[in-house]
């Protein structure tokens, strides 16, 4: 019995050591917050102020930021001045444009699309999308303004990717789906020339 | 100086701006945020004195009890995450985005960049493609950004007492009673004066439309005496511009040009590139010569300064134009009989000066000034040969200037009954119209009867009168335009939707003028269609411009039509998408639009100057004359001249609940939170007044009290009255009760009638009474040290190195190792003293960038201001005029010299602070910043204590806590919010830094000169601070570190600072300040040594 406040002590850790990690409707006590929480808003914080609870707003109907100039139609919609497609692309594709456009597709493009454009990506194999293949007749028949619009806006079942694509960036990933394009047309090619 | 009266306030005091706007209800002790401590001990408590012990009792009893009410108060807040559902294109979250838009202020304009964080402007630049900024800003532009968040704000129409809408406003104008008569009659409309091109074309139509209708153009402070007397000696209305970077002397008479009036921000540029010495320090700066009896910003830059009564500059310019004549300048003048006052030798120097220089001089005249003093001035600009060189003038579209008279005679049209309606746009009359008109009365009178429309800002002293008022949106939330002075046209682009639905000018205008609510951007456009001369069209591609294309819809719609049953026997032809056209070109009005949206002016708008004709000796001299019957003599020594100025803080009250502004320090008295009685302190001495009694200042029959203030450089028997004070309408601010009961200063408008609206006459009597001021820096001498080093230009042709000559040499050996600093960038910053006049615009822009808390009066008395950047002004005597300092201690010197000097961090190699720190929360980074780590500090304050130059901050209080909601917008949120305890100080805008280098890296490009820039250094108008990467030979801050006015502050103390000063450059004229004997070795430091 000498030993029972030790013993008691003991047991008292050791129960309360099991007490933690239960679940608990309330958020963790946070004793000393610092400035871990601060009056600022960072983004996609919430806003007791505005109507619709966010702190971020949308830029003014009819605003123009600095480096947002954007007046070139041909460049933003791939349209020429009488709105028709544009059939080749406005930018000069060099060879920056090309790694550029590689870079992006592996990103945006190749879950769906396969990096060889054959539409059977990962999403194909696991989800059973329906990807185009990008050498299927109707695609390369478009031309650069309709398949810039594709990636801008989507098109069936696709999504648009304007928002994580800058315009330079689309007509990039354009200039590199043609030289996919251009380099099956050049395999079978040969294929159908060894025969 | 400081209160020390030992009373404390019964009622509750509060201490900061974010703890005032806290709801007032009362809060029992044990709800306050234990058990972290007390953030404020309660009023109780103080009332017996705080002490230690008394508040660890209270923490040891309630923090027991803390246990008890819930532990809700120690977890850990709920966050959501709100991201876009629809998210604009091109902005990524956290990366700012930049609008150009324009500030218009009065009659002018200047050109800005705001940066905007997701959707919410955040701090304020100036555009650098706008010739009237170039990239700085002033005071009041920094500033009007915490306007647009301030929670006392007007925030929705009303009606009477109640909560209305703009649709019940537009409903009750047009359909209701609320509208004028059918042409007009009884219909005015009292309105400031603006540039805007929009609001010209409106009020056209408006007055076409009532044609009897009313239009008074009116501000308080106005320049219509610049205007009058530029039109008389003219012949037409045009506006004057300054070109002071191609002057090389400079008279200025009675003017602040350089910081409170007119394009300031310009004329600042042009000064300090005019003031520029080359690299060895030589070179031909300019002169500036001040006379005027108010010691402004200007006038404490001069190299001469003669100190005479406001009201004799005028006879003053009488004397100069004889002496001009005299040295060979073709105007039949002559000197005419001497004045006691005015030192003749000063001014025969000083004409030689300006006829030696004709076409390189600039002659330039305060709005406080008669008409008739600057029809003389602008004669004398044109016999010199000035005019169509450092000053042109320019034709620019009429746009309406104030006049007091119009206002004189509304007041008296609402007293005679022939005003049934009144519509008050943006104008604040019941607190700043002349006291004699009274019209308060009138608008009683006219508010009664229900008449009075009052759109503003805030619900203030007007708005009480009238019936329906409509909040006024800011113009970082309303479309507008502006043109500047040389007519450069601008729009004003919104950052934000209104936050509280408020209506910009033109929209409320609109209704009355067009009849019906029209959106603010349609009516922008549709006068932009003029200007820029392209037709509008109105099916301009509306998604064009949104940014967003339809898409083409390919098959199904198209084959519907035709005959159904035609259609049905068919098959569905599937249309090619790649064949349906959709517009989507802009016309040439969108482009040009959007390119002046995104420049943010129209290129080529300025007009040219225009070719006046020369004005002719007869005239010329008439002018003069004239100038001269117009100076008032003011000798009595029982009467004083009071002067009315636009308060350099809160201009003329607009800016009365801005807290950065209010707790801003005044250039020269270094003042805040209040106005006060400025005197000489020869007067003071002949008064038997001393600094904070109260006075009574007696004028034209009306009395003001407040507190007197002595200001080394005021002339003698004049009181400076700032106007803008003693506001009475709910804000938080601007009537707040401090300590002593009363709200921030005084109401000198009380005092100012529409016979003298600049310059009166009246008498100073002590009530026996006290005033606690507060004042950042209680002191003006430097102690025998050479802080700001300066020399004549002679002397520094003779001795280059005398910035560097007499500093002590610190012993170079060091207790602990020393920093190698072998990587780039290492930074560094020079701040030239010869470029800085002490405008402020600075310390405000760093306060907005750095989320910097204000403190309130209190605070500021016990020396616990929270400035990051602060400007030190020293007054010492010219004594013998060797364009030398000499400290004199304790008397306040009444021709002093003043110097400036900025003090930030000067992020030491060696610091002081880091050596200290017990927790290591002040640490050394590898690019040679002293780094604050605020969550590692304790709040020891040893860093402060060891800091020689006194830079750092600490957070006494939790000056943040209860921020309101819309306050919040505001913040920058690339900067830490510091809490209590914490002490913070200048980081060399660390967060500009890493964005910049987040960039480059982005990029994948180095590092270039210029790539970052300090919120202090983008905001000097005179290009004062350089910063940038010290190992890099090219950069401007290497540059101007090789040079020799190059020096370090305190350099005996062996800190290594990486701030570093250039020292000033004075240009006297040898005529009126005799060079010292070459004989002794004077240096252009101190000669305490």
């Amino acid at each position: 019995m000498r030993r029972l406040p030790e013993a008691a002590v003991l047991a008292t850790v050791l129960l309360l050591l099991g007490c933690r990690g239960m679940p608990s409707p309330f958020p963790p006590i946070h004793p000393n917050p610092n400035m871990d929480y601060q009056e600022r808003y960072d983004p996609q914080e919430a806003s007791a102020f505005f109507y619709d609870g966010m702190a971020m707003r949308q830029p003014v109907a009819g605003t123009v930021a600095r480096g947002q100039l954007d007046v070139d139609h041909r460049l933003l919609f791939g349209r020429d001045d009488a709105g028709y497609f544009l059939e080749t692309s406005p930018i000069a594709v060099t060879a920056d444009v090309l790694a550029r456009g590689e870079n992006r597709y592996a990103i945006y493009c190749q879950p769906c699309h396969d990096e060889r454009g054959t539409g059977q990506g990962i999403l194909f194999e696991r989800a059973s999308t329906p990807t185009a293949s990008l050498h299927d007749e109707r695609i390369t028949a478009y031309n650069d303004g309709r398949m810039y619009d594709v990636i801008t806006n989507g098109v069936g079942l696709m999504a648009g990717y304007r928002y994580p694509l800058t315009v330079e960036d689309r007509w990039a990933v354009v200039a590199y789906v043609r030289e996919l394009q251009q380099e099956r047309r050049t395999m079978q090619a040969e294929r159908a020339a060894r025969q | 100086m400081s209160a020390g009266n030992g009373k404390r306030p019964e009622r509750t005091y509060w201490r900061s701006l974010e703890q005032l706007q806290s709801d007032p209800a009362p809060v029992a002790v044990l709800e306050r945020e234990f058990p972290e401590g007390a953030s404020e001990a309660p009023p109780e408590l103080l009332r017996d004195g705080v002490s230690r012990r008394s508040v660890l009792a209270m923490l040891g009893g309630t923090a027991s009890l803390a246990g008890l009410t819930g532990c809700d108060i120690i977890r850990r807040p709920v966050e959501h995450i709100v991201p876009y559902v629809d998210a604009p294109e091109g902005m990524v979250p956290g990366v700012p985005l930049a609008y150009a838009t324009t500030m218009p202020f009065g009659s002018r304009a200047l050109g800005l960049l705001v940066e905007s964080h997701e959707g919410r402007p955040t701090k304020v630049e100036g555009n650098e493609l706008h010739p009237f900024s170039e990239g700085a800003s002033s005071v009041w532009a920094q500033a009007s950004m915490l306007d647009l968040y301030d929670p006392d704000r007007s925030k929705s129409v009303r009606f009477g007492d109640e909560a209305s809408s703009w649709d019940d406003f537009v409903a009750a104008w047009t359909e209701g009673d609320l509208g004028p008569a059918a042409d007009g009659t009884g219909f005015a409309i009292l309105a400031e004066p603006s540039s805007s091109p929009t609001l010209v074309r409106l009020r056209e139509a408006l007055l076409d439309r009532y044609p009897q209708a009313r239009w008074v153009s009116w501000e308080p402070v106005s320049e219509e005496n610049a205007d009058r007397g530029t039109t008389l000696a003219a012949g037409e209305h045009v506006h004057a511009l300054y070109h002071v970077d191609r002057a090389q002397v400079l008279l200025t008479l009675d003017s602040d040009f350089l910081s409170t009036e007119g394009d300031s921000v310009r004329n600042l540029r042009g000064y300090s590139r005019a003031r520029r010495v080359n690299e060895q320090g030589g070179g031909s700066p300019l002169r500036h010569y001040a006379v005027d009896g108010v010691h402004s910003v200007t006038a404490a830059n001069a190299d001469h300064r003669l100190r005479v009564q406001s009201g004799r500059v005028a006879a003053f310019l009488a004397r100069l134009g004889g002496s001009l004549a005299g040295h060979g300048l073709e105007l039949p003048l002559d000197a005419g009989a001497p004045a006691g006052d005015i030192d003749d030798a000063w001014v025969d120097a000083l004409a030689q000066d300006l006829v030696a220089h004709r076409g390189a001089g600039l002659i330039v005249a305060g709005n406080r000034q008669p008409a008739a003093v600057h029809a003389a001035v602008y004669a004398l600009n044109s016999a010199l040969g000035n005019a169509g060189s450092t000053v042109t003038y320019h034709r620019t579209p009429d746009s309406g200037t104030s006049s007091d008279g119009d206002l004189a005679a509304l007041s008296a049209a609402i007293h005679e009954g022939a005003v049934d309606r009144l519509l008050v746009l943006g104008a604040n009359p019941a607190y700043s119209a002349p006291a004699d008109l009274d019209f308060s009365a009138a608008l009683e009178s006219l508010g009664s009867a229900g008449a009075v429309i009052h759109v503003g800002a805030y619900r203030d002293e007007t708005s009480r009168f009238a019936r329906w008022h409509v909040p006024l949106a800011h113009y970082l939330e309303g479309w507008g335009d502006a043109r500047a002075t040389d007519g450069t046209a601008s729009v004003v682009q919104p950052l934000i939707e209104p936050l509280y639905g408020a209506k910009s000018l033109i929209e409320v205008l609109a209704l009355a003028a067009l009849g019906e609510s029209r959106d603010g951007r349609d009516l922008v456009r549709e006068t932009w269609s003029g200007i820029l001369g392209l037709p509008l069209e109105e099916n301009a591609d509306e998604a064009a411009v949104a940014g967003t294309a339809p898409e083409a819809e390919p098959e199904a719609d198209a084959a519907v039509d035709g005959d159904g049953e035609e259609a049905a026997a068919e098959e569905a032809v599937p249309v090619d998408p790649m064949s349906l056209p959709f517009p989507v070109a802009l016309s040439e009005f969108e482009v040009a639009w959007r390119r002046v949206l995104h420049d943010g002016l129209l290129d080529g708008s300025a007009a040219p100057a225009a070719e006046l004709p020369a004005i002719g000796a007869e005239d010329g001299a008439a002018a003069v004359r004239a100038a001269g019957d117009a100076a008032q003599a003011i000798a009595a020594s029982d009467d004083l001249e009071v002067v009315f100025r636009c308060s350099p803080a809160v201009h003329d009250g607009r800016f009365a609940n801005n807290g950065w502004l209010q707790e801003l320090p005044d250039a020269m008295t270094k003042l805040t939170w209040d106005n006060a009685a400025l005197i000489s302190p020869a007067t003071a001495g002949a008064l038997g007044l001393e600094n904070e009694d109260l006075v009574t200042v007696a004028s034209g029959g009306r009395e003001l009290e407040l507190p007197v203030w002595q200001v080394p450089g005021q002339a003698d028997n004049t009181v400076t009255l700032d106007l803008g004070y003693g506001r009475d309408f709910p804000g938080r601010i601007a009537s707040a009760a401090n300590a002593e009961g009363r709200a921030p200063g005084r109401n000198a408008y009380l005092l100012r009638t529409s016979k003298t609206p600049d310059l009166a006459r009246g008498t100073l009597s002590p009530t026996g009474g006290a005033y606690p001021l507060a004042q950042t820096q209680d002191h003006h001498s430097m102690e025998g040290r050479p802080i700001v080093r300066e020399a004549d230009l002679d002397h520094v042709e003779a001795h280059p190195d005398f910035a560097t000559a007499h500093s002590e040499k610190p012993h170079e050996n060091s207790m602990w190792d020393e920093w190698t600093y072998k990587d780039s960038p290492q930074w560094g910053m020079t701040i030239d003293l010869n470029a800085c006049v002490g405008c402020n615009a600075c310390m405000i822009a760093c306060q907005s960038e750095n989320n910097v808390p204000i403190v309130g009066k209190e605070q500021v008395m016990e020396g616990r201001e929270m400035h990051w950047l602060r400007i030190d002004r020293y007054f010492s005597d010219e004594g013998e005029s060797r364009g030398m300092l000499r400290d004199l201690v304790h008397d306040l010197p009444s021709e002093p010299q003043t110097s400036f000097q900025p003090v930030p961090c000067m992020q030491c190699e060696n610091a002081p602070c880091e050596q200290v720190c017990p927790v290591a929360a002040t640490v050394h980074d590898s690019e040679g910043l002293n780094a604050m780590v605020y969550n590692r500090c304790i709040g020891t304050r040893y860093c402060s204590n060891n800091c020689p130059y006194k830079v750092r901050r600490f957070n006494y209080f939790n000056f943040t806590k209860d921020t309101p909601e819309v306050m919040k917008l505001g913040k920058n949120p690339d900067v830490t919010i510091r809490s209590r305890g914490v002490m913070e100080k200048c980081t060399y805008c660390v967060q500009r830094i890493s964005r910049a280098k987040v960039d480059a890296k982005e990029d994948g490009r180095g590092l270039a000169d210029g790539d970052i820039v300090t919120a202090c250094q983008q905001a000097c108008p005179a290009e004062a601070i350089r910063f940038g990467d010290i190992t890099d030979a090219a950069s401007g801050v290497s540059q101007a570190k090789a040079s020799p006015r190059n020096y370090n502050l305190l350099d005996d103390l062996h800190t290594k600072p990486r701030t570093t000063y250039l020292a000033k450059i004075r240009h006297p004229n040898r005529e009126i300040t005799p060079a010292p004997p070459p004989a002794e070795d004077h240096s252009g430091g101190e000669d305490a040594h």
